[in-house]
C-alpha cells in the first residue's frame, strides 16, 4: 500500500510539473534577451536582467490598465452586491407570486449568452454614451452579475430564521433598518461568494471591454493585454514580461484568497 | 405567517384595529418592491432590452451600421439553415464540447479523488491545479500559443521529437485548443467534486470495504451514485460553458486554419461585427440560443432521473 501511495504521489506530482510549466517557460522568457533565448532556449537566464520588464511598463500604459481593472472590478463587484442583496431579500420575504416571477426571470435570463446580446448591447451603449467610460461598463456587469447574485442571496436569506426580524419589527424597526442592522451582518459567507466569483470574472473579461472600452485609456489589463500582444509580436520577450506583469497581480489575489475562492465555488454548485 | 399574528398579540395586549395593520403590510411590501426595482431594472436594461433588440434585428437585413432597415420575414433564419458554414461550425462547436465537457470531468474526478485521500501535499497540489483557471484566457492563449510553437518542440527535440505547433494544423487545431481549455478547466469542477466527495459519510464506503468491496467497486456502486449532483452540475456548467467559447479561440487561431476551429460565437462575432450582416448574425445568435436552452433541459432531465434511480 505504502509503494502504491508513493507511486501515485509521483505521478500527480509529475502532472503538477506539467501544469506550472506553461508558466515557468512564460517567466523564463521574460528575464532573457531575445539573444539568450535564441543561444538557449531552456538555460536559466545568467543574472537577473530586469530590462523586458522596465520597457514594457514605459510602452504599455500598465499602471492605467491596472488601474483600470480595479476601478472596474470594485465598482461592478460592490454594485452587484447591494442590488442583489436588496433583491434577493425581497424575493425571499416577500413570498408572493410576483416575488417569484422576478425569480424565475432572473434565472431563466442565466441562459441568454453573451453572444446573443453582444451586438444590441454594443448599440445601447453607443446611443447612450456609456462606451469609453467607467459607469457604462459597470452597469452593465451589475445587469449581468444580480441574476446568478439574486439566486445566492434569496437561497441563503431563506435559509435565515424569520423569528429576530419579526421580534425588531415589534420593536418599532422599519423594513430598511432591519435590512441594515439584523440582515446584513447575517450575509457575510453569501457576500464573500458573491464578491470572489464576481471579481474574478470581471477582472479577467474580455468580451464586454473589447465592445465597450476601446479607448487606450479605459482598457482593462485583458484588453490591453490583447493589443500590446498584437502590437510587440515579434519581440516575445517584450510581450512576455508584460503577460508576467499581468500574471503577478492576479496570482497574488488568489493565493490569499484561496480560501474563500474555494468555499464561495464549492458554495455556488450546491445553490446552482 | 403565524408568527406574525402571534407576535402582535404579545407586545401591545391591546386590540390593534385591521386597517393599522394592513397599513403596515402594505408599507412592508413597498419597501420590498423599492428593494427589488434596482436589480430588476438593471437586469431589464442590460439583458432582456438586448435580447429583445437582438430577436427584432434577426427579421431584418439590417448591416450593423447604416440607419435604414428592411424586415425580411424569416429569410434570415431559412437562409442559416441552408448555410453549409452554419453546419461546420456547429459541428465543431459540439465536437469542442463534448470532447473537453468529458475529458475536463473525468481529469477533475481523478484528481478530487487522488486529492481526497491523503497524499502528501495535496494543498499545495490543489493549489497548482486551480492556478490555471484564474488566469484570464488572453494570456492563457498567449501562452500557449508560444508552447506550442517554441516551447514544446523544442523541449521534444531533446528527445529526438520532431513535432510542430497542433494551432497551425487544420487536423489537430481544435484539439490543441482543448488541451488548453482543460488546463484552465480543471480547477472549479475539482472543487466541485472534492466539496461533493467530503459529503458522503465515510461509514458508507467504510461498510462495503468491509463487506468485501474492492477500491473499484466501492467506488462505482457507493461514491459515484451518491456524487451524483456534483457529477450533473460539472457536466452542465462545462458544456454550456464550452459551447459559448469564444475568447480562447478568438486570441489562438481566430478560427483558422481555414475553418478548422471556427465555433459558433466567432461565427456570430464576425458575422455581426465584421460581415456587415449584423441582421443574420443575430439569427445565427437566436438559433444558437435555442440550441443552448434544449441542451440544458435535455441534460438537466436526463441527470436528474439517472439521479432518481440511483
Amino acid at each position: 500500500m505504502k509503494s502504491l501511495r508513493m507511486l501515485v504521489f509521483l505521478a500527480v506530482a509529475a502532472v503538477a510539473v506539467v501544469f506550472l510549466f506553461p508558466l515557468y517557460v512564460a517567466v523564463l522568457m521574460a528575464l532573457k534577451s531575445a539573444k539568450q533565448t535564441f543561444d538557449s532556449f531552456y538555460a536559466l537566464p545568467s543574472s537577473l536582467d530586469l530590462t523586458n520588464f522596465v520597457h514594457a511598463w514605459d510602452t504599455s500604459k500598465y499602471p492605467t490598465a491596472i488601474l483600470n481593472s480595479v476601478i472596474i472590478t470594485v465598482l461592478s463587484v460592490l454594485l452587484i452586491l447591494i442590488i442583489s442583496a436588496l433583491s434577493g431579500y425581497a424575493i425571499a420575504r416577500g413570498n408572493k407570486p410576483l416575488y417569484s416571477f422576478f425569480f424565475l426571470l432572473f434565472l431563466s435570463g442565466m441562459m441568454v449568452p453573451f453572444q446573443v446580446t453582444m451586438l444590441p448591447l454594443y448599440q445601447l451603449g453607443k446611443s447612450l454614451d456609456m462606451l469609453n467610460n467607467y459607469w457604462g461598463i459597470v452597469l452593465i456587469y451589475g445587469g449581468f452579475g444580480v441574476q446568478s447574485g439574486v439566486l445566492f442571496f434569496t437561497g441563503f436569506v431563506r435559509g435565515i430564521s424569520r423569528e429576530i426580524e419579526e421580534a425588531a419589527r415589534i420593536d418599532g424597526c422599519s423594513t430598511p433598518g432591519i435590512f441594515i442592522r439584523i440582515v446584513m451582518p447575517l450575509l457575510k459567507p453569501v457576500t464573500a461568494t458573491v464578491l470572489v466569483l464576481n471579481a474574478l470574472y470581471i477582472w479577467n473579461d474580455f468580451l464586454l471591454p473589447l465592445l465597450y472600452l476601446q479607448d487606450k485609456d479605459f482598457r482593462t489589463i485583458p484588453l490591453q493585454q490583447y493589443f500590446f500582444f498584437g502590437q510587440y509580436s515579434s519581440d516575445l520577450n517584450l510581450a512576455f514580461a508584460y503577460a508576467v506583469m499581468g500574471l503577478i497581480p492576479i496570482i497574488v489575489f488568489f493565493l490569499f484568497m484561496q480560501r474563500f475562492i474555494i468555499k464561495g465555488i464549492a458554495a455556488g454548485a450546491i445553490k446552482g | 405567517m403565524n408568527g406574525i399574528g402571534a407576535a402582535y398579540a404579545v407586545p401591545s395586549g391591546k386590540e390593534r384595529k385591521p386597517m393599522e395593520s394592513l397599513k403596515k403590510t402594505m408599507r412592508r411590501e413597498m419597501w420590498y418592491i423599492l428593494f427589488l426595482i434596482p436589480g430588476v431594472l438593471l437586469f431589464t436594461f442590460a439583458v432582456i432590452v438586448p435580447f429583445v433588440t437582438g430577436i427584432r434585428y434577426s427579421f431584418t437585413n439590417w448591416d450593423g451600421i447604416s440607419r435604414k432597415l428592411t424586415y425580411i420575414g424569416w429569410d434570415n433564419y431559412v437562409n442559416a439553415l441552408q448555410d453549409a458554414d452554419l453546419w461546420t461550425v456547429l459541428g465543431n462547436t459540439f465536437k469542442y464540447a463534448i470532447i473537453l465537457t468529458l475529458l475536463v470531468n473525468v481529469v477533475a474526478l481523478l484528481f478530487a479523488l487522488l486529492l481526497d485521500s491523503y497524499l502528501p501535499l495535496r494543498n499545495l497540489f490543489r493549489t497548482i491545479f486551480f492556478l490555471p483557471s484564474v488566469i484570464s484566457v488572453i494570456l492563457a492563449g498567449f501562452i500557449w500559443s508560444y508552447n506550442y510553437s517554441q516551447g514544446f518542440p523544442k523541449l521534444l527535440s531533446h528527445l529526438g521529437m520532431d513535432i510542430t505547433s497542433p494551432l497551425g494544423n487544420p487536423d489537430h487545431a481544435l484539439y490543441g485548443l482543448i488541451i488548453i481549455a482543460v488546463w484552465q478547466g480543471i480547477g472549479a469542477p475539482m472543487i466541485i467534486y472534492i466539496a461533493g466527495l467530503q459529503g458522503i459519510p465515510a461509514e458508507l464506503s467504510e461498510s462495503a470495504r468491509i463487506d468485501g468491496a474492492g477500491p473499484l467497486r466501492v467506488f462505482r456502486n457507493v461514491t459515484l451514485p451518491l456524487l451524483a449532483p456534483s457529477v450533473t452540475i460539472n457536466m452542465l456548467l462545462v458544456l454550456t460553458g464550452s459551447l459559448k467559447v469564444f475568447d480562447l479561440v478568438l486570441v489562438t487561431t481566430n478560427g483558422g486554419p481555414g475553418f478548422a476551429t471556427e465555433v459558433i460565437s466567432t461565427f456570430i462575432y464576425k458575422n455581426a461585427f465584421s460581415s456587415f450582416k449584423a441582421g443574420y448574425g443575430m439569427a445565427l445568435s437566436m438559433i444558437f440560443f435555442v440550441i443552448l436552452v434544449i441542451v440544458t433541459i435535455v441534460q438537466v432531465t436526463l441527470f436528474r432521473k439517472r439521479e432518481v434511480e440511483m
